[in-house]
């Protein structure tokens, strides 16, 4: 500890100049296009201030020309790594403008989709979190279980990553048969080779000194900035929509005595994000385990509505949130009636968890920079939109 | 910001290199191509997903760990590319060391995709950096790339050394431009010279 | 703290996996296996396509590009009206442009257009990623037949439709509810709120539908931009 404090100093006590550090947009350290301007004296950081727009590709602009089915398959683009929980907030909002009832099974099959789209999403962090911290390794074995769960995801929709699966009123087509026992076998698989990524992440002597008590964010600012999902969660703010508003079939879930639980943590530091990340992902696939139980029960039924040529969604407005993998996710929908929707914001979680880069990193040293960005765990096109 | 590095000579000899030096030279290049992940978007998960075990892109020769771009052979840029981001592109690209190649992986790269009407979105790498291989697909799978650098090994393979070929790859000069560009640009985007790129 | 103990573990597990099989595919070598459903390139059947531009107008990057004229089919019998059909020119997908979501399949009422898992089209120059109607027609050799649904899973649409015996049967009852699936109400109250295209924009409500094995033939059509077939909805 006293070598950090010497190296915090700025060079001994020397008087400095504060420095202004440009990192980005393309910088390795930075998992996409974020640029950070930081002023640093001596390695300490004084201010950062994340500047976005690298990624902006004018989603919302475009959703206003184009129908419903055709927003469905562009809005699982800003969020490429939750697509499927992106496309879900699009068709919750119409369905429910539309006052329309989706069958039974298709909300179990989205549900289970969206859980295991969760796993994806978290695996990909769990690998590339460590790896922005200097160990290589455990993004392989993420890998190895993220192509596990592609494989049957591009099995159901034809996509591993954009799976454009959601239809207003249901999915696009039911599953294959025998698909329900392959997923099984997928998530006893990942659930089953999940240690292996653990023994490299859990109790790292290494990456806990990386982490733990860097990058404290505490409850008062998370409300403050609207940072929600994990990062929220791992600084003890006890809120999940799956949970506080149920969607799907998560209030089933969620329900007492049910596989549903919210993580949390109380740390609010690196550490702590990580893990609410990590058992979060056992979560996600009792879940998956959950809705698979239920569709082996239900009866046969269609997965989709029949819908009119023409999807007019009635004038009005209303405001959809989804507890995406990353955080809140919300679609407000301004209908005029016509088949296009008149404005449709886009509220992603990735925009207000990154904010509060500015209050979390005055006071860190540069070198844990690259930790507490890691653990923010944004996609830069969901900042951007 | 270009780099000076020019493109590495074998002497006068080399116009008239026999072809067995041109074979050993071209599978060097071939099966060595140390790659710089431009990833912007969604395309660069799949390929990292393409870098990983299951896939595994160093069977083919090409080595990810390249620290930067002036370390460089290959580029591959996934992702949307949008005005914005367009210098830090071209800045990076001039940073490579000849001989370099561009891969652009998937439709946003290519054309701007699904992002085709966007106000900020460029439409296609290529109009800011000559791209030797488009990989189709929303985003392609990792075996598409794959297919995408075989695509370019061979394009490597069939290259020739002399100072012709090679002299249609620098900035000035037109001949056999043909052969690099798409026939129906007149000029690539490197052959412009603009104040951002210009030498300090 | 000696960080010692979470090396040696990390270690065994490495280890471990390293006497385990790779899982490496080795795509050169081996050709990966691809579901039926994977979205790689679009094939084209161009006996069905009746260039009713359904899937240029649906497509939301405009990459499908149709030419078509028209042909006066003279009467086959005696006293009967010359026809009119339209002949297909050109049909051309840009997969440099393309999204592949697969709404250009959804909507083609007369299943011109298929999946293909294909993956291997990377070219050189661009403009060879604009497939015309014969490049498009190659992928159809290798279109796989689709996969069978699940158990429970309900009719298909196209099933349920070639079983019915009337035709006309509308909105009510859609082909795309099971006989016997409990959930078919809300079917019956969308009307309310979800209304069909108004009339004028070339609404032609009782049109007999044909079956899918339509030829071009039989679709006495004059105005092709209108031609949508009112059944497209069931396929969504």
């Amino acid at each position: 500890m006293t070598s950090e404090l010497d190296v915090g100093m700025g060079a001994g006590g020397l008087a400095t100049a504060d420095m202004v550090l440009n990192i980005g947009p393309q910088h390795p350290a930075t998992h996409g296009v974020l640029r950070l301007r930081v002023v640093l004296d001596g390695e300490r950081i004084v201010s950062a201030e994340p500047v976005i727009g690298y990624m902006h590709r004018g989603a919302e602009k475009l959703f206003e020309v184009r129908d419903y089915r055709q927003i469905t398959v562009l809005a699982n683009r800003h969020d490429w790594l939750s697509a499927f929980s992106n496309e879900l907030g699009v068709v919750l909002g119409v369905e429910a403008m539309l006052g329309m009832e989706v069958p039974e099974r298709a909300v179990w099959l989205r549900t289970l989709l969206a859980e295991l789209n969760r796993v994806l999403n978290h695996l990909m962090f769990l690998g590339s979190y460590p790896l922005e911290l200097g160990a290589i390794t455990p993004v392989f074995y993420a890998f190895r279980e993220r192509e596990e769960l592609q494989a049957v995801m591009e099995e159901a929709s034809g996509g591993r990553m954009h799976y454009m699966f959601n239809r207003v009123g249901g999915l696009k087509e039911d599953v294959p048969a025998g698909w329900l026992g392959r997923v099984a076998s997928a998530v006893s698989a990942v659930r089953r080779r999940m240690p292996d990524l653990e023994a490299l992440i859990v109790g790292n002597e290494i990456l806990e000194a990386r982490t733990r008590g860097v990058g404290v964010l505490d409850v008062a600012t998370c409300t403050a900035y609207g940072v929600s999902g994990p990062i929220a969660r791992a600084s003890g703010l006890d809120i999940d929509l799956r949970r506080d508003d149920p969607y799907l079939a998560y209030a089933a879930l969620f329900a007492p005595g049910g596989p549903g639980r919210v993580v949390t943590r109380s740390e609010g530091d690196c550490l702590a994000r990580l893990q609410v990340l990590l058992e979060q992902v056992h979560v996600s696939l009792d879940l998956a385990d959950a809705c698979l139980d239920t569709l082996a029960m239900l009866p046969a039924g269609p997965v989709n509505q029949r819908l009119p040529k023409v999807l007019k969604v009635p004038e009005g407005e209303r405001y959809t949130a989804t507890e995406n993998p990353l955080g809140f996710n919300g679609y407000y929908l301004v209908s005029r009636g016509e088949k296009t929707p008149w404005r449709l914001k886009l509220r992603s979680a990735s925009f207000n968890n990154v904010q509060v880069l500015s209050q979390v990193l005055p006071g860190c040293l540069v070198a844990d920079m690259v930790a507490v960005l890691g653990s923010m765990f944004f996609v830069v096109g969901d900042i951007d939109k | 910001m270009s780099v000076d590095l020019p493109m590495p000579r074998v002497g006068p000899v080399a116009e008239h290199a026999p072809k067995p030096i041109r074979v050993v030279l071209n599978w060097g290049r071939r099966y060595s191509l140390w790659v710089f992940n431009f990833g912007l978007a969604c395309c660069a998960i799949e390929f990292i997903a393409t870098s990983m075990g299951r896939h595994d892109f160093i069977r083919l020769g090409v080595i990810p760990f390249a620290p930067g771009p002036r370390q460089a052979d290959l580029m591959v840029v996934s992702g949307t590319v949008t005005d914005k981001m367009a210098p830090a592109i071209r800045r990076l690209y001039d940073q490579m060391p000849e001989p370099k190649y561009v891969i652009s992986f998937g439709a946003c790269s290519n054309t701007g995709g699904p992002y085709w009407d966007s106000y900020s979105v460029t439409k296609g790498v290529d109009q800011l950096i000559p791209v030797d291989v488009y990989v189709p697909g929303c985003p392609p799978r990792p075996e598409a790339l794959l297919q995408g650098i075989i695509r370019l090994q061979e394009k490597i393979a069939a290259e020739r050394v002399s100072g012709a070929a090679i002299g249609a790859r620098q900035p000035g000069r037109t001949r056999d431009l043909d052969q690099r560009y798409a026939g129906h640009r007149t000029a690539a985007a490197a052959e412009v010279t603009r104040g951002l790129v210009t030498k300090p | 703290m000696s960080p010692l103990p979470g090396i040696l573990k990390g270690l065994a597990t490495t280890a471990r996996t390293a006497m385990r099989p790779t899982h490496t595919a080795e795509y050169p070598d081996v050709a990966p296996d691809l579901p039926p459903r994977s979205r790689g390139v679009i094939a084209l059947l161009e006996e069905n396509c009746t260039s009713c531009m359904l899937c240029a107008r649906e497509c939301p990057d405009w990459c499908i590009y149709i030419d078509s004229h028209k042909e006066t089919v003279p009467a086959t019998t005696e006293g009967g009206r010359d026809r009119q059909r339209n002949v297909l020119d050109r049909f051309a997908i840009d997969f440099s442009l393309c999204m592949y979501c697969g709404i250009c399949i959804e909507v083609c009422p007369f299943d011109a257009l298929f999946w293909s898992p294909q993956f291997e089209y990377s070219e050189v120059d661009i403009r060879d990623l604009i497939h015309e109607k014969d490049r498009l027609g190659q992928w159809m050799a290798t279109v796989p037949p689709p996969p069978a649904l699940d158990e429970r899973a309900a009719e298909p649409g196209e099933i349920a439709a070639a079983t019915k015996p009337a035709r006309g049967a509308g909105l009510v009852g859609g082909a795309g509810t099971a006989p016997g699936a409990g959930a078919t109400g809300p079917g019956a109250r969308m009307p309310r709120t979800v209304r069909p295209r108004p009339a004028g924009t070339g609404t032609r409500p009782p049109t007999p539908r044909e079956p899918l094995t339509g030829t071009p033939e039989s679709v006495p059509d004059d105005t092709p931009p209108a031609a949508g077939p009112p059944a497209d909805g069931e396929t969504r």
